[in-house]
């Protein structure tokens, strides 16, 4: 017996001048574990937005259980019985297991008595069905970032949801408790619970899903039955035809070593084992799944979280980089992913943005040369043509490419010898892509050394003059750049081609 | 949908164009000095028997004014950068005290010559500032209970050292002339308070240190992301708070001519509340050392001027009316730099999800 | 146990200085002075608990001195003039309550920080009182004095309601829905919100609260003395945060309890007659406390950065 839970018609979302849903149909049997593939960029997160009531659709029509629903809000899909467990586990990390359980499930008066036998029970109850061998009493900051995962499904759970979204459940868990997720999805379908499944992991879909649906570029390009379909299948749909788009390319070879990393891991990000060599005037891109482990390499080059095994060797010599310090001393610049948080000060003017970087070399006395700061500031607004009213502009004034490009501006300054780039046309309209495009391969041209982490899988293959592909926290293949879409994908997923 | 309007607020956030605040608040709490000065000028002034001028609108006075407002005012000026990164310091007021008797003991009980007395003075006050600084960038301890701590344990030792009762007194004349006699025409600690608030300034306005303690206010992540120091920077904010209060405990002496374990006891409140007048955010990012001075001023002559009114007079209430009326003015200050922003909040609020309390920084 | 270990870690250090004293200053424990010592700090336990609960909550109330005086000499004054104690007790709580809930009422919904209001607060309330005093004393009716009855039973009453109010707060804020708010919020202001709590309430609430346990501290307060001088509350919020503060509630929030927090009171309560019986002067107490406040942040400080790293 299969009824409809959920059904999504030609679904739309606009954010700003990006299109990330552009007509995805989808639906939901009770009973199913459905699943959804596709790159990064494919639309599966607002999907999933869209569904939990986080934001409404720009178009397109949702229905559940056969009634049509208008307007979907965190609170009524939660009453409407749709439930989501994220990657990033959000409990109180001061309060018990059992507690955590029992401020999402219960609906409360506030001078309500509190049973903390019944929450034990309950959460025992929870945390039994889904084989965890977690004690409900344990404060959660005491647990590993696996186990609060299953607390957080032994919530769904509890919710008595009949629509529950796991977006990359396994992602953080170990083989042992990747099993007790599996007998916990089979076990909610038994009870007609439908499950909506995002994973990257082929072997996963097909060991426990029934169906999946495979999303590109805002659309859905294919459902099948799980039988119906193979890897290179699945693949196939992922990746599409060719994008004509033109990328820049190199014109000379590129020249020495400039990086060396030998083993490189740190545990703390879940790095291990990395290797890969960068050279001057060369573009090495990082491409991988959200996770694999791309920003947590940048990190270990800035400093920020220091690698506890393997060398890195800079221009020839060890390097041991403590600190952003170490690193912008040793001529290492990283542009970060999250451009409003890390990326640029938003409340600060252009013109200090692009200087924060430099002052010991631009300021040596410690005392600030406006006139200078000036002349620096207009001569990146000029060469990385950006749109703004001057460099006393706020930072927060600019659109997203701009802003990148200031990003961008404040690491040139320190002419740097490796740059670090972290999604950085992410969020950029198509025209400034192009121009910061140009620009990157114009550094590389001109003897930088250039690391260029990109989820967006054409970007990464177009720009790269080799492309490291990362998973689970490891390189597992560097492969030419201008490669097959198809086999990037497969080295990135870890399977054969 | 939420990022752009997130973006939207902070443009809109109020007068963050660097040239409108230099303009708009500090010119608004100039209009607002004029005013109170004008009025304790007519309130407070009056003539006596014999036909002379007295009151507020004697040069006397206003000598007085600059003279009394001095301590203060550095205190003020050491916490200005505390504050515009986005901590707090309340145990400058109690250093005050403690760094007063340090140097009452060391010249009395030590005998070593006056200078010696003040350098070493100073010494002591960096060194109490550094502990403040190594517990809140060393040990990432919220400033907020580190400075609560030593507010605590600075008063105590002060009074500990002089068994509560003990007065340093009978300083040498050329110690005294700091604090109670003119130099160039103004009183000799008006140009050491000056002198320091140029120091200040230019650490703020026109070194890369104030552009680094702008930047930690403003986003501590983000500076860490672009490289800057920000553990040493914020280890100097408090160093130079200590050694500020340190300055401010040797002109207070001078001036009072003795040395107690009470001296500055309170003055915290009125430093803060310069602070916020002047501009400068309690959230940290924005302030400057010209607002700070107008705030300094106001308060001075408010405390000043209500000494002034026969009324205060009559009720010899002079120091519990500008007390009172202090704190009254920190509460409006507060509340009128937060207003724009919750007006802006309850309009865009069915757009977003609101905003939540503020609460004590990790 | 490894849940309670900060708690159990004060309560060892309280055991520690009982048997220090029991041994070298027996004076300490005859019965008299030693109830007179905790009847007086009967009053300040009772405002330990309300700033516990606004400390989880991830903030800090530093007028509660002065509303502590406030209400002081408010009663004072309402007693002399020949209020019956029954609406005088009220009437402080009331009072309490309103001054808590104006200072809940900027942090909360004007979202201010806490330390800069109620530093505001606190000296606004002192001045405007010594303004209104002069510094006067209020002489109070001998009905006041341990309410009517015998000193002992008096004092009796006093600690035992003490003990009552941490009790039925303690069992309050482990089995009351709104108990366990205090937590989320001071936890995650923003996820308590998600869950369904609304964080600017229990703020206002807990601003209030501690107001109004501050009334009740301040009539008990009242029952001990002759008279009331309006310097009365001076240092008691220092001394309460530092009680709280060592007995394990993190000023970061969301962690702590009040038998934490009664066991540092007791504590430092401790180290004043432990002083003076180990010849060490009174004036050192200011000190000791500050260094205790430190050392306990610090203590704290470094154990959550071992947990972290």
């Amino acid at each position: 017996m299969s009824s409809l839970l959920l059904s999504l018609r030609q679904l739309v979302k606009n954010y700003g001048g990006v299109r990330a849903l552009r007509g995805v149909d989808f639906d939901l049997r009770a009973g199913e574990v459905h699943a959804l593939l596709g790159e990064n960029g494919a639309g599966k997160s607002t999907l999933i937005k869209i569904v939990t009531g986080a934001h409404a659709p720009d178009g397109g029509t949702i229905t559940l259980a056969d009634q049509p629903v208008a307007e979907l809000t965190p609170a009524t899909a939660r009453a409407l019985g749709i439930a989501c467990i994220y990657q990033q586990p959000a409990l109180f990390p001061d309060l018990s297991v059992a507690e955590n359980i029992a401020l999402r499930l219960e609906a409360r008066a506030a001078l309500a008595r509190i049973d903390w036998t019944s929450r034990l029970a309950r959460a025992t109850d929870l945390l039994a069905r889904i084989g965890a061998a977690i004690s409900p009493d344990t404060e959660v900051r005491d647990l590993s970032m696996p186990e609060q995962q299953l607390v957080e499904i032994a919530c769904a759970l509890g919710s008595g949801a009949r629509i529950v979204i796991m977006d990359e459940p396994t992602a953080s868990l170990t083989q042992k408790e990747q099993h007790l997720l599996y007998a916990v999805v089979r076990d909610l379908r038994k009870n007609g619970v439908g499950v909506i499944y995002i994973s990257h992991r082929l072997e996963e879909i097909f060991a426990l899903a029934d169906r999946v649906t495979v999303l590109r570029d805002g659309q859905s390009v294919g459902t099948h039955a799980v039988g119906d379909i193979d890897e290179a299948g699945l693949i196939r749909l992922m990746v599409g035809r060719e994008v004509a788009q033109i990328y820049p390319a190199a014109e000379s070879a590129p020249g020495a070593t400039v990086l060396s990393l030998r083993g490189v891991g740190c545990t703390a990000s879940g790095v291990h084992e990395v290797s890969f060599d960068v050279h001057a005037g060369e573009i090495f891109g990082l491409g991988g799944l959200v996770g694999a482990g791309r920003t947590e390499i940048a990190r270990i080059l800035f400093g920020l979280t220091p690698a506890d095994s393997g060398q890195v060797t800079l221009a020839g010599e060890r390097v041991d980089l403590r600190s952003p310090q170490d690193a912008v001393a040793h001529g290492i610049a990283y542009v970060p992913e999250d451009r409003r948080r890390h990326g640029v000060v938003l409340e600060l003017p252009i013109a200090h943005n692009i200087t924060m970087a430099v002052h010991p070399k631009l300021f040596p006395t410690t005392w600030l040369r406006f006139g200078a700061e000036r002349t620096l500031a207009l001569d990146y607004i000029r060469d990385l043509a950006v749109k703004c009213t001057g460099p006393e502009a706020l930072g927060g004034s600019l659109s997203g490419g701009n802003q990148q490009k200031i990003a961008l501006a404040r690491w040139l300054a320190t002419r740097p010898k490796l740059l670090i780039l972290d999604e950085p046309t992410q969020g950029v309209d198509i025209g400034a892509k192009i121009e910061i495009h140009k620009i990157i391969r114009g550094l590389a041209q001109q003897g930088l050394a250039v690391i260029l982490i990109s989820s967006d899988l054409p970007e990464v293959i177009g720009m790269s003059d080799r492309i490291g592909v990362m998973g689970h926290g490891t390189l597992r293949a560097i492969l030419p750049g201008g490669s097959n879409p198809h086999t990037v994908m497969a080295a990135a997923l870890g399977t054969a081609a | 949908m939420s990022t752009t309007t997130t973006s939207a607020a902070v443009c809109n956030v109020p007068g963050r164009n660097w040239s409108k605040v230099f303009t708009s608040h500090e010119m608004l709490l100039f209009y607002v000095l004029i005013s109170e000065w004008l009025f304790f000028y007519f309130a407070g002034t009056s003539t006596n028997r014999r036909g002379g001028v007295v009151g507020f609108g004697t040069w006397d006075r206003q000598f007085d004014i600059l003279r009394h407002s001095c301590e203060i005012g550095l205190l003020a000026l050491a916490l200005t950068p505390v504050i515009i990164t986005a901590g707090i310091d309340l145990s400058v007021g109690s250093l005050l005290g403690l760094c007063a008797i340090l140097f009452g003991k060391i010249w009395h009980d030590g005998g070593v010559p006056i200078p010696v007395a003040i350098g070493l003075t100073l010494g002591l006050g960096a060194l109490a500032g550094s502990l403040n600084a190594v517990l809140i960038t060393t040990l990432r301890l919220p400033s907020l209970i580190v400075t609560l701590g030593t507010y605590s344990l600075f008063r105590g030792l002060a009074e500990a050292i002089t068994h509560g009762s003990i007065t340093y007194t009978d300083f040498p004349e050329n110690f005294l002339f700091i604090g109670q006699d003119h130099w160039l025409g103004l009183p000799t600690q008006a140009w050491v308070f000056l002198l320091v608030a140029l120091a200040i300034g230019l650490l703020l306005h026109r070194t890369t240190f104030g552009r680094a303690f702008r930047t930690i206010g403003l986003s501590p992540e983000g500076a860490r992301y672009a490289g800057l120091p920000v553990e040493r920077r914020l280890a100097l904010v408090y160093v130079l708070a200590g050694l500020i209060a340190a300055i401010a405990a040797i002109i207070y002496t001078a001036r009072l001519g003795q040395a107690k374990a009470d001296a500055g006891t309170g003055y915290e409140l009125f430093a803060i509340t310069a602070v916020v007048l002047g501009g400068t955010s309690i959230f940290g990012g924005t302030g400057s050392i010209p607002g700070t001075l107008l705030g300094v001023a106001a308060i001075a002559v408010l405390k000043n001027g209500l000494a002034c009114l026969p009324v205060v007079m009559r009720l010899n209430a002079a120091e519990e009316m500008s007390g009172l009326l202090t704190g009254a003015l920190l509460l409006i200050a507060l509340t009128a730099s937060v207003l724009p922003k919750i007006l802006s909040t309850l309009r865009i609020r069915h757009h977003t999800s609101a905003p939540s309390t503020p609460q004590l920084p990790r | 146990m490894k849940r309670y270990f900060r708690e159990l870690s004060v309560v060892s250090a309280l055991l520690a200085v009982l048997l220090s004293l029991a041994l070298f200053a027996p004076a300490f424990f005859s019965p008299q002075p030693l109830l007179s010592l905790v009847t007086r700090e009967a009053p300040t336990l009772v405002v330990a608990c309300g700033m516990a609960c606004v400390i989880i909550t991830r903030q800090i109330d530093i007028s509660v001195g002065s509303i502590f005086s406030v209400c002081s000499v408010s009663a004072g004054l309402l007693v002399a003039r020949g209020w019956p104690l029954a609406l005088v007790l009220p009437t402080s709580i009331g009072f309490g309550a309103m001054f808590g809930a104006f200072n809940g009422f900027l942090v909360a919904f004007l979202r201010l920080p806490s330390i800069v209001v109620t530093l505001a607060t606190m000296v606004t309330l002192r001045q405007g009182l010594n303004l209104i005093r002069q510094g006067e004393f209020v002489n109070l009716p001998d009905r006041v004095q341990w309410f009517g009855l015998s000193q002992t039973t008096g004092q009796l009453v006093l600690v035992g309601t003490a003990l009552g109010v941490l009790v039925t707060l303690a069992w309050a804020m482990r089995h009351l829905a709104i108990g366990r708010y205090l937590y989320a919020v001071g936890t995650d202001a923003e996820a308590a919100r998600l869950a369904g709590i609304r964080p600017q309430l229990v703020t206002l609430l807990v601003f209030v609260f501690i107001g109004a346990l501050t009334g009740l501290g301040a009539m008990m307060n009242l029952a001990q003395s002759p008279q009331v001088q309006p310097l009365t509350g001076n240092g008691l919020e220092l001394k309460v945060i530092a009680a709280v503060v060592v007995g394990g509630v993190a000023i970061s929030g969301g962690r702590g309890n009040l038998w934490g927090a009664f066991a540092g009171l007791l504590l430092l309560a401790c180290v004043s007659p432990a002083l003076t019986h180990l010849h060490v002067e009174a004036y050192w107490e200011k000190a000791v406390q500050g260094a205790i406040i430190l050392l306990a942040v610090v203590a704290d400080g470094v154990r959550s950065r071992q947990g972290r790293a």
